[in-house]
């Protein structure tokens, strides 16, 4: 077995400078939640470990009307957070059904999306919500909006020298509601979710945002539902329209957790219920 | 490559030496012959290796052993104080709340995790915070019992306290 190494960062710039040096020998490691399962049925051999728990990532807060989260914030702490319940609270419930409370207690938000699994929580309510991950290197900081992040399935944009260090959720306006299937109601993968944002004007929808969860190789907006609804007054029928007409946007796979067929017909259901929950019915 | 890694058990400083992919559950295990986490799944899905990392509850199966460098680590043998058990024990023991007793120091620590946070839970309450330990014998009505009955008995204490007066 080849001899990996283990580094513990305490500053910022000790973990820049190793992954500007070995970026693509180094696994950065959180809550480890997502690597120690491979770690343990040898499926992963790092080369190197990054630790980056004491780097000071873990935080909640309001930052002139937009909400910060660092990217090595637990699960447990944005689910029990006020100002994310407050500012964003379909990323707080996304973040509450997630695992299960020792799990919660250690996996991070970054993690999550890092890992950029296809069932993954944490991008469908941030989709929906436009927000924007800050990417630090060496070479200095870009602000990448989250639509752009993921490439596919286990592969976003983040270069081998760049470590994700914030999520940043602009002001948020409209009206929002999350719904998560899995096999059970707690403690189980997501099978599908509906992350949907609507803001209002003059009884009309002005902006809709319809987001699908493990329903294709990322998280993806339903552009076409969201059309059916822009412009329009919402009534349940049209949450219907607009939920057939996701469906056909979706791609979802078979997997050991569900089929396609039963994705396509559970993903109408919950996206026609968090319109119709977005709407305060 | 192994390296040092100091932290305290049950109150104990321990030195022991790991490989960065080791997990906290081989070190307690295997290092330090703490055998009251399981293996039951080495995935995050049973938690039947359920421990303490500074006061809060996590699977050690999925815990880098080397990140608990400097932390204080809680097992089901450190719950005894001056050779007794702790109400949760005592009441499993009780109740039987533990039948072929895999998950049980797993369900012991996570209840521990909820009534040192929430001593009043309800049952929806403790539902939520057991909900991450599995249990293949189908003991759960025991252990929500078992918890009850310890949340009952920390109210009654609570209110003897301050005079009757809850």
């Amino acid at each position: 077995m080849p001899n990996a190494e283990y580094f513990a960062a305490t500053e910022l710039r000790e973990a820049l400078r190793l992954l500007a040096e070995r970026g693509d020998q180094i696994t950065v490691l959180a809550g480890g939640t997502d690597l120690a399962p491979q770690f343990n049925c040898r499926e992963l051999r790092p080369q190197a470990l990054l630790y980056i728990g004491k780097l000071g990532l873990n935080y909640i807060a309001a930052d002139n009307g937009d909400l910060a989260i660092g990217a090595a914030t637990t699960l447990e702490d944005i689910a029990t957070s006020r100002l994310v319940s407050e500012k964003a609270p379909m990323v707080a419930q996304a973040a509450a059904e997630m695992g299960n409370p020792a799990i919660r207690n250690v996996a991070t938000i970054g993690g999550n999306l890092v890992m950029a699994s296809r069932a993954a929580d944490m991008p469908p309510p941030l989709l929906a919500l436009d927000a924007k991950l800050i990417l630090v290197s060496q070479r200095g900081e870009r602000v990448v909006p989250i639509g752009e992040f993921f490439k596919r399935a286990h592969k976003t944009i983040r270069l081998p020298d760049e470590l994700l260090t914030e999520i940043r959720i602009p002001s948020v306006k409209g009206q929002t509601a999350f719904v998560r299937h899995g096999r059970r109601k707690v403690f189980s993968c997501c099978v599908a979710s509906a992350a949907v944002r609507v803001v209002m004007d003059g009884g009309k929808c002005a902006d809709a945002r319809i987001v699908a969860g493990s329903m294709a190789s990322t998280a993806i907006r339903c552009l076409g539902a969201e059309g059916v609804l822009n412009g329009k007054k919402l009534t349940s029928e049209l949450a219907g329209e607009a939920a057939a007409q996701a469906v056909s946007e979706c791609k979802p796979i078979d997997d050991e957790r569900a089929t396609a067929w039963y994705r396509r017909r559970v993903i109408k259901v919950l996206i026609e219920r968090a319109i119709n929950q977005a709407r305060g019915l | 490559m192994k390296y040092v890694l100091s932290f305290t058990i049950n109150g104990q400083p321990v030195e022991t030496l790991a490989e960065p992919t080791a997990s906290l559950l081989d070190v307690l295990r295997d290092n330090l012959d703490i055998t009251s986490p399981k293996r039951g799944c080495e995935s995050g899905d049973c938690g039947g290796c359920t421990v303490f990392v500074d006061g809060k509850a996590v699977p050690s199966c999925l815990t880098v052993a080397l990140t608990v460098a400097g932390s204080e680590v809680t097992t089901v043998e450190g719950l005894m104080r001056d050779g007794q058990l702790h109400p949760l024990q005592r009441e499993f023991y009780e109740r039987g709340a533990a039948q072929c007793g895999f998950c049980t120091s797993g369900m012991l620590m996570a209840a521990k995790a909820l009534l040192d946070h929430n001593p009043s839970p309800t049952r929806k309450e403790i539902a939520v915070a057991m909900s991450g330990n599995l249990c293949r014998c189908g003991g759960y009505i025991q252990v929500m019992e078992a918890i009850e009955a310890v949340a009952g008995r920390q109210r009654e204490v609570k209110a003897e306290d301050s005079g009757g007066r809850e």
